[in-house]
């Protein structure tokens, strides 16, 4: 346990010297939420449109951005560019197990995150006006359903990243997964707006908790009891895919070949 | 002429060697292609559910986002090299270039192909098709030789954008692009109607960082939408003064250059 705390430790501090790549992958889920905003200030500026109102709309990106901004400088590439060119090796013969690493490592980076998150949340609803926080009850369940984001962000983006051992194209699984989750996880859209069936399947696949989960409960337009039901099915992903994670690493290892220097 | 073909040439040899590897080169084209169904998932999604987004109907936002696609799509393709410009000076690189006979900043925009532009291009022009296809426009042999001007035009300023930004690596020695990649997400907020945005966002994407003519005033201009539709006509002359000042940026920071020194 002391190892992976000294992890922690090391990569907050760590955590502002890559603040310009933090800028940089903010840059994406910043402009996502200007232009939705804009977007969505003009639909909904006379009518609501399937019950979401404006200041609700406004809640939803606004808990969408955070979301997208939680566990963004857990060092991907680094750890990818570390399975490509042979280097993890080196983490291998440590002492320490190489998923709990990898996720002390994107705890530690978390303090930066939610810093800049506090900025621009105040800043736009400086601009933009207030938004209503929920009832206490529900208040509580969206802090569990962020606080079981962070594995769940983490588990998804190592799985993703492992697929290094099979393939040279980093981007490319980077760009897929992306895209996916923009999808899926109703940060684009909430998932409401999408046809029946997609919507289904975004309910109950693990992106649904990236930002739908948080948000809705957030806005309150699930119940205690419904919002009960999404924050356990975020929770069984995490258990899910956490062990998923140790049997692609257990394959991917087996097919890593690493040339002696 | 002889510049251009030695140029395909300088490309066609990284796209030899990236046919070497099958799969990444289907990753990329497929997460490309992916990228470009779920934006088009995102817009059916939402004009499901509206008619129009300030007057922009479905089809007018498809053509939008296509035309941004398309001239991103070029970008890579043909001139990938020029976001590797950053590790070019800081590497010290661009003493081989110079003491070629070809322009500099051809070879250097041409160190590099990337392939995820192709399936961009692709799909931009299925989606600028489909748009022109359920829109009403009145065609007559001008309009046609206007609308391609317009295409043209869009794709220089995309590539003006991207050159006058990557120059500016000249003076910061930074080994990635960071400032031109910074810049170059902004330019996502192009893809929606240059109306919904607040004053000062219009300013940076209409006039400071000229984003909205690559897609938003070309559109405009051919749909007969929006209040300032001949605002498209300047498109042409807005892509010779941005491709003047990536020029003049380039030059200005290549005399700047003083290798990696070793």
């Amino acid at each position: 346990m002391r190892g992976y705390r000294a992890l922690i430790r090391a990569t907050a501090r760590a955590a502002l010297t890559y603040r310009f790549n933090l800028l940089l992958g903010l840059g994406a889920v910043l402009v996502q939420l200007v232009s939705l905003l804009a977007v969505w200030r003009v639909i909904l500026a006379d009518s609501p449109v399937n019950g979401f109102t404006w200041p609700q709309m406004r809640a939803y990106l606004l808990v969408a951005f955070a979301a997208g901004t939680m566990v963004s400088l857990m060092g991907d590439f680094r750890m990818a560019f570390r399975i490509l060119d042979g280097d993890v090796a080196l983490d291998l013969v440590k002492p320490i197990d190489y998923q709990k690493a990898r996720f002390a490592e994107a705890v530690g980076g978390l303090w930066i995150e939610v810093v800049l998150i506090g900025v621009v949340v105040g800043i736009t609803l400086a601009v933009t006006g207030g938004v209503d926080t929920p009832a206490g009850s529900a208040l509580a369940l969206f802090a569990v359903s962020m606080l079981l984001l962070v594995p769940l962000k983490f588990l998804i983006v190592y799985v993703s990243t492992l697929t290094c051992f099979w393939t040279q194209n980093f981007m490319g699984v980077q760009w897929a997964r992306l895209a996916v989750v923009n999808l899926l996880s109703g940060a684009l859209i909430p998932l409401a707006y999408l046809p029946g069936w997609l919507a289904t399947v975004a309910q109950w696949s693990p992106f649904a908790g990236l930002t739908s989960t948080p948000a809705l409960i957030f806005l309150g337009r699930v119940g205690v009891r419904e919002g009960l039901q999404l924050v356990a099915v975020q929770l069984a992903w995490v258990v899910v895919l956490w062990f998923g994670a140790r049997l692609v690493w257990r394959a991917g290892l087996r097919r890593l070949t690493v040339n002696g220097g | 002429m002889r510049t251009a073909r030695l140029y395909l040439r300088l490309l066609g040899a990284h796209f030899r060697s990236l046919l070497e590897y099958e799969a990444d080169f289907l990753i990329l084209a497929v997460a490309t292609v992916l990228m470009q169904v779920i934006n088009i998932v995102f817009l059916a999604a939402l004009f499901a559910k509206v008619p129009a987004l300030n007057g922009w109907t479905f089809w007018s936002v498809l053509m939008m986002f296509g035309l941004v696609a398309l001239a991103e799509g070029v970008g890579s393709l043909f001139f990938d090299g020029m976001w590797s410009l950053a590790w070019q000076i800081n590497r010290g690189e661009l003493d081989y270039y110079l003491v070629r006979p070809y322009p500099v900043v051809l070879q250097s925009s041409s160190a590099r192909i990337g392939i995820n532009g192709l399936s961009n291009i692709v799909m931009g022009a299925i989606m600028i098709g489909t748009g022109i296809a359920h829109v009403d426009i009145g065609w007559n042999p001008w309009l046609v030789l206007l609308a391609v001007v317009l295409l043209i035009s869009s794709v220089v300023i995309k590539l003006s954008i991207n050159l006058a930004t990557n120059a500016v690596s000249f003076w910061l020695t930074s080994p990635t692009p960071m400032f031109a990649f910074a810049l170059h997400q902004v330019g996502d907020l192009a893809r929606f109607p240059l109306s919904i945005y607040p004053v000062a966002l219009k300013a940076v994407l209409g006039v400071a960082l000229p984003f909205a003519f690559i897609s938003f005033f070309p559109v405009a201009y051919l749909l007969d939408t929006g209040q300032s539709r001949w605002v498209g006509l300047l498109t042409p002359l807005v892509a010779a003064y941005c491709a003047g000042v990536a020029v003049f940026v380039f030059k200005r920071g290549l005399r700047r250059y003083e290798s990696a020194g070793n």
